[in-house]
């Protein structure tokens, strides 16, 4: 069989890649090659040597750092060097990097020639890497026995092309030892032919002895022959060693090793030892360059190799000179500062966190507004992305040591403060101390570990006092030490309630420490219900690590008592809460089989008289005037009543109580509203639309025209849930428009109204005259005029939707819903969920047509604002939605394809379950 | 290399889904147990609360956990788990040897190197894998002899209380309590009293630390490689199960399941899956990850929903709950051996098998590749 036909075979046969893991998962693809940074390697770089040498490993973290940003897709980590215990730099430093979640991420490469140092190397993995390396160097049965413990560990392994006779310089050489190689790992030792790599040896060319001038061809030769020849076996390389003899030309070297790889990669080479931050491209190497350096790679001429040379010398001096930078990209340093931290934190970040705290310390002027400022915000943040499994534990303890430095560079300046203050006579607060303790009974403290680590790194002092600590021992050590929390983990459920014992002991030894809950089993839930009543100071759970420092903060922060008000009010609604049975929910397979049962018949869907977009600029307020519904305004004064018969109430004569009080109101405001008329004081600025729509299960898509075919926007509505007894059915907004297979061309419309368009100017100026009395009046006239425009643009969509126009109701009709057809509002019962504005916004252009945003939170801006749906159908109604349960949340979630956490967060009031802790009857 | 020999367990698999036994601990509360009776007389005159260190009623109750182990069985097991969670030098340390940090000291690979020299703990590791173990082999080939359908036993080994890839301390992130060779060391003497015990296969579970399981892993291999298992080619199976949190990465760790699944593909585990922490709804994403990466078997018995201290049981989902969910695990070919973690008592198991009856089981690729291989080669 000839070399060229194999060739072909290979290529048609299945790859199999190689696959290795850090943190994640790592694959090769075909076709792409695999770079492995060399900078962590003491021979690839002399300042990774220096440091090692000098024990500055955490240093040498952020040089693993920049070749992954750069785009390692492996770390190869050497630590063979003379002066240096390999062992020990090679454990140390995995260590570390296995701290740093970013370089965590890929897999390593562990290089030595030392045996000791790589099985040193493999024992700090947790992921899949590679060994290099491995030789026949010293005979089969030491070779197998290594192959056996790499085995043993799980990792590929990078095999020279070496045995007995020593290395292969030569094509013939290099595929006898690799084929040996290879048939004793695959046979032999039962490894995985894709986790074998060979190094058939880059030795340098151009050299100037004549037996080395074709090493490169060599190479090249032996990778043709291996991927021909050894099924699934991979190739790699040290690149930098070709150009050996250009040392101290970057020029020449560069081109070399991008001509070199243009070539190995062609020849099949998978993976190569490169420094991802400076590598030429193939393609923007100088034409004459390239030739001269091809001749000598591919061994063209026999005067390549002086030609080349004298090349070199025409560059050298200028050699630096056009050599790639070191890619970086940096755009987060363009942010303000307050962003800066707060990215440094997320990103565990903390190369200019002491340049950043000092501007923001200047900024802010006292160093612990830093702190409880910006600071605490990024670990918010930090809280926030962890709570919803955007972030993982080792990324949490990394912005923790971030935070760290930030509060170390502060420290000096607020014991300056401290030292200033307590000059004056001023009481200062010390360091807070917190006592840490897995209860008795229970061993697992890992998490409380972890809630030590970041707590310390935010500047408290923690006295840990491990696992199986005795309640009396607790209590003791934090008198003793003046704790001023004490936090208490577990996780196996007989914790909960050695917690409750040792809240009922401070209670009775009359403590006034806070105390703190964290731990597997526990929940906010459980602390509020079962612990907090025993103890009279503040109890508080904390979900998790990141977490612990907010709370904590506010605790012991000067506005602590606002913080303790706040979260005895939430915790006593949790106790009335939990007090009331969770409400049941059926299955939403099963209430999607209840649906409003609708009769689709051609006479119910009128055909609109317009599509599209609508926009009304200043419209005439007398006539939103006619529109109002003023029972609302008295409920925003206080007063209770239904209009117009609150006036009557008392009496016309009596001057007290609340008829007069609301006839007082009524004449003022009209006496205001005369003004904003008149004066045209408010703009009311409004935009709606009908458009072609169908119902597909829950959603409602929205077409771009009659012909239906291409989806513009989709509404995502939720079902009702509750278990409804009897014939009611579990309502969904989506009930109320058409299917798509009935055939029927049904319509949604959509609106969006305001009046506020000069409230805040107005309300500035009472407010400037210090008449708070008409600036609140203003607001609630605003908000009746917005509510008015909605009705009154509700109107004249039926009217034109045709089905409205024989009606004929008068205005107080209106407000009483007496009409066909509904506009139920994002944020409201019938579907509760604010994100959906968004969807209106961008299919009513809304910000463009009338000046209304939507803020993050999905509030309107400017107040005094109203948007909505338009449905027409006879059978719409309004409906509350009421509790749903996980399945329904986690099904709209994949519909809207966002996260559950994010769900859950905007409709937590609907939820049958607790988020945090997931209690409750989530599903059925 | 290529191991001719079967184990029947992977016989059973390709025909079914296979049931695994539910929790030890939260059964054995049920029993309402009390300090002196996990003491009895052995441990007397222990200084702390041994209450919650439920392995060592293997020792001191054998007639309770003989039941539970029946009533697993009866409820429908194939597989029951020995009552070793916590039986290894290290993890027992913690209820025997006085913690250096309620002095102001610190546990560091000093510390530990004690904890595995020590003689007692190396008996008591001892005592429990091997008793338990034995307690198992009882009762399982007692039900199989009366049913007439093989059990089998599992040897469980635990994540450890310590972790190693997780610093404690906050101004060194280098910094490990324990070190590899010492974790390995604790379960080598574990899998060592498991085999000697009568176990069937060994379990490694509720993985948080890959790299503790990896340490696992390598004590088994030079576990067999001592008693000349390897050589022999009658390893016993073994079974991975990772515990991960809502973003799908083991809890302390934090690595994906893709990842680890190529971290540990090379012990060519029986099976490989996830179990405890989360509950079933809420490890269903990483689970289908999971089967759709992995050739082999693929495991999953989690928690009876997610921890709820308000509920009787400690968890949120009754029997029919789990059954319910499992059943739609298996009805989308992700599972070829279900049972439950915490929360989940024999009537849990009982329900769970009843649902999986006549269910198929994921089909697993090795046997398809297999048969693609043997067409290969009559060919």
């Amino acid at each position: 069989m000839s070399s060229s036909v194999t060739a072909q075979t290979s290529h048609s046969r299945e790859f199999r890649p190689l696959r290795l893991s850090g943190s994640q998962p790592f694959t090769q693809q075909d076709g792409v090659f695999i770079m492995i940074g060399e900078r962590t390697n003491v021979a690839g770089s002399p300042k990774f040597a220096r440091l090692v040498k000098e024990g500055k490993f955490e240093e040498a973290v952020s040089i693993a750092q920049q070749q992954v940003e750069n785009g390692a897709n492996i770390l190869d980590i050497c630590m063979d060097e003379g002066m240096i215990d390999g062992v020990a730099a090679m454990t140390r430093y995995l260590q570390l990097l296995a701290s740093e979640p970013e370089v965590a991420k890929v897999p390593f490469m562990v290089d030595s020639s030392k045996w000791e140092v790589i099985e040193a190397g493999l024992k700090c993995l947790q992921g899949k890497g590679i060994v290099n390396s491995i030789s026949l160097k010293e005979g089969e049965q030491r070779f197998l026995q290594r192959a056996d413990s790499i085995l043993k560990y799980g990792a590929a392994a990078v095999v020279m092309a070496f045995d007995e006779q020593g290395q292969a310089a030569s094509y013939e050489e290099k595929i006898r030892i690799c084929e040996r190689a290879y048939r004793l790992l695959v046979e032999e030792s039962g490894f995985a032919p894709e986790d074998v790599v060979f190094d058939p040896n880059i030795l340098t060319v151009a050299t100037g002895m004549e037996e080395h001038n074709n090493y490169a061809v060599d190479f090249l030769n032996a990778t043709r022959w291996i991927k021909a020849n050894l099924p699934h076996a991979k190739v790699s390389g040290g690149v930098s060693n070709i150009s050996f003899s250009f040392r101290g030309n970057n020029k020449v070297r560069e081109a070399m090793h991008s001509a070199f790889l243009y070539h190995a990669i062609q020849a099949g080479m998978d993976m190569g030892i490169v420094n991802a931050g400076m590598l030429e491209v193939y393609e923007e190497i100088e034409p004459g360059l390239k030739e001269l350096v091809e001749d000598v790679l591919l061994n063209r001429r026999g005067d390549a190799t002086e030609r080349l040379v004298e090349y070199g010398e025409t560059l050298k001096g200028a050699a630096r000179i056009g050599s790639p930078e070191e890619k970086k990209t940096e755009q987060w340093r363009l942010g303000s500062v307050e962003e800066r931290l707060s990215h440094a934190l997320v990103k565990g970040i903390d190369s200019y966190i002491e340049e950043d705290t000092e501007e923001a310390r200047v900024k802010l002027g006292r160093p612990l507004l830093v702190i409880e400022g910006p600071l605490m915000a990024g670990m918010g943040v930090v809280g926030d992305l962890f709570g919803a499994g955007k972030m993982f534990l080792p990324q949490v303890v990394k912005s923790a040591r971030v935070m760290k430095k930030a509060v170390a560079y502060l420290t000096p300046y607020m014991e300056d403060e401290k030292r200033a203050l307590e000059a004056s006579g001023q009481v200062v607060k010390a360091q807070g101390k917190i006592v840490l303790a897995t209860v008795k009974g229970d061993v697992h403290d890992i998490g409380k570990n972890i809630v030590g680590v970041v707590l310390a790194c935010n500047n408290y002092e923690v006295i840990d006092l491990g696992v199986m600590v005795a309640c009396e021992k607790i209590l003791e050590r934090a008198r003793e030490v003046k704790a001023d929390i004490i936090g208490l983990s577990g996780l196996i459920t007989p914790s909960l309630d050695e917690m409750v014992h040792v809240a009922r002991e401070m209670e009775r030894l009359g403590f006034q420490t806070p105390l703190l809950i964290g731990g597997a089993t526990t929940s906010k839930a459980h602390t509020a219900i079962k612990i907090a009543p025993h103890y009279s100071r503040p109890v508080v759970h904390v979900l998790d690590a990141s977490r612990a420092v907010p709370v904590t903060t506010s605790l012991l922060s000067e506005s602590s008592p606002e913080f303790i008000r706040q979260h005895q009010t939430e915790y006593e609604a949790l106790r009335k809460r939990h007090a009331a049975p969770p409400q049941p929910v059926i299955s939403i397979e099963a209430a999607r089989e209840r649906r409003t049962p609708i009769v689709w018949r051609a006479e119910d869907i009128p055909a609109p008289e317009r599509l599209g977009v609508q926009v009304l600029k200043s419209f005439p307020l007398e006539t939103l005037r006619e529109y109002i519904d003023w029972t609302p305004f008295f409920h925003a004064w206080g007063l209770k009543g239904i209009y117009p018969r609150i006036l009557e109430q008392g009496g016309k004569g009596e001057e007290d109580g609340q008829g007069a009080e609301a006839r007082r109101i009524f004449a003022d405001g009209n006496r205001l509203l005369d003004r904003i008329v008149g004066e045209k004081l408010l703009t009311a600025n409004g935009v709606y639309g009908l458009f072609p729509a169908g119902a597909v299960g829950d959603d409602v898509e929205m077409y771009s025209d009659e012909q239906r075919r291409q989806v513009t926007e989709r509404f995502y509505f939720l079902r009702q849930q509750a278990n409804r007894e009897g014939s009611e059915p579990c309502r969904c907004l989506a009930d109320f428009i058409a299917p798509v297979p009935s055939g029927l061309g049904d319509h949604l419309g959509a609106f969006a109204v305001t009046s506020g368009i000069g409230l805040k100017e107005l309300c500035d100026g009472f407010r400037a005259d210090h008449d708070d009395y008409n600036a609140i009046m203003a607001e609630a006239l605003a908000d009746r005029l917005a509510e008015a425009f909605a009705e009154c643009l509700h109107k004249r969509v039926r009217e034109e939707w045709g089905y409205g126009r024989a009606e004929k109701l008068t205005p107080a009709e209106l407000i009483h819903e007496g009409y066909r057809g509904i506009r139920p509002a994002p944020g409201y019962p019938a579907c509760p969920d604010h994100t959906e504005k968004g969807t209106i916004w961008r299919l009513l252009d809304v910000e463009a047509n009338t000046g209304m945003k939507i803020t993050e939170s999905f509030a309107m801006w400017p107040g005094s604002s109203v948007s909505g749906l338009y449905f027409a159908h006879p059978e719409a109604r309004y409906f509350s939605l009421g509790k749903i349960g996980r399945d329904q949340v986690r099904d709209y979630a994949a519909r809207k394809q966002c996260s559950v956490a994010e769900v859950e967060r905007w409709l937590e009031p609907n939820l049958n379950y607790d988020r945090e802790t997931g209690s409750g009857n989530g599903n059925p | 290399m290529a191991r001719v020999y079967r184990h029947p367990l992977e016989v059973l698999l390709e025909d079914r889904i296979a049931i695994l036994d539910g929790a030890m601990g939260t059964t054995i509360r049920t029993y309402g147990m009390q300090e002196a009776d996990i003491r009895a007389d052995r441990f007397q005159d222990a200084s702390k609360d041994l209450l919650n260190n439920g392995d060592l009623f293997s020792l001191t109750q054998p007639k309770m956990i003989g039941d539970i182990h029946r009533r697993f069985l009866e409820a429908g097991a194939d597989i029951i788990e020995t009552n070793t969670f916590g039986a290894t030098s290290i993890a027992q340390s913690e209820f025997f040897v006085e913690d250096p940090r309620e002095r102001g000291g610190r546990k560091d690979p000093a510390f530990y190197q004690k904890i595995i020299e020590d003689a007692s703990l190396q008996q008591l590791a001892w005592d429990i894998n091997e008793a338990s173990a034995r307690q198992c082999r009882e009762w399982a080939d007692r039900i199989a002899e009366d049913t007439g359908r093989a059990r089998y036993v599992a040897g469980s080994l635990g994540p450890l209380t310590v972790s190693l890839s997780n610093s404690p301390d906050a101004d060194d992130p280098g910094f490990r309590v324990v070190t590899f060779d010492q974790v390995k060391t604790a379960y080598a003497q574990q899998v060592r009293a498991l085999i000697a015990g009568g176990v069937d296969l060994l379990l490694v579970e509720t993985i948080f630390d890959s790299l503790n399981a990896k340490a696992a892993l390598v004590a088994i291999r030079e576990v067999f490689d001592e008693q000349g298992l390897s050589a022999a080619g009658k390893q016993l199976p073994i079974m991975i199960s990772a515990a991960v949190g809502r973003g799908g990465e083991t809890l302390i760790s934090a690595q994906t399941m893709e990842a680890f699944w190529n971290a540990v593909k090379h012990v060519k585990p029986l099976s490989v899956g996830l179990n405890c922490s989360l509950g079933p709804d809420l490890m269903h994403p990483f689970l289908s990850e999971l089967a759709e990466k992995a050739e082999v078997a693929i495991s999953c018995y989690p928690n009876a929903g997610l921890p709820n201290p308000l509920s009787p049981t400690g968890f949120d989902l009754g029997p029919e709950d789990m059954a319910r969910s499992l059943r739609g695990f298996a009805g989308e070919g992700l599972i070829n051996i279900a049972g439950g973690c915490c929360g989940n008592t024999p009537e849990h198991i009982a329900a769970i098998a009843k649902a999986l009856e006549g269910v198929h089981p994921r089909e697993l690729r090795e046997r398809t590749q297999r048969k693609a291989a043997e067409r290969e080669v009559s060919a």
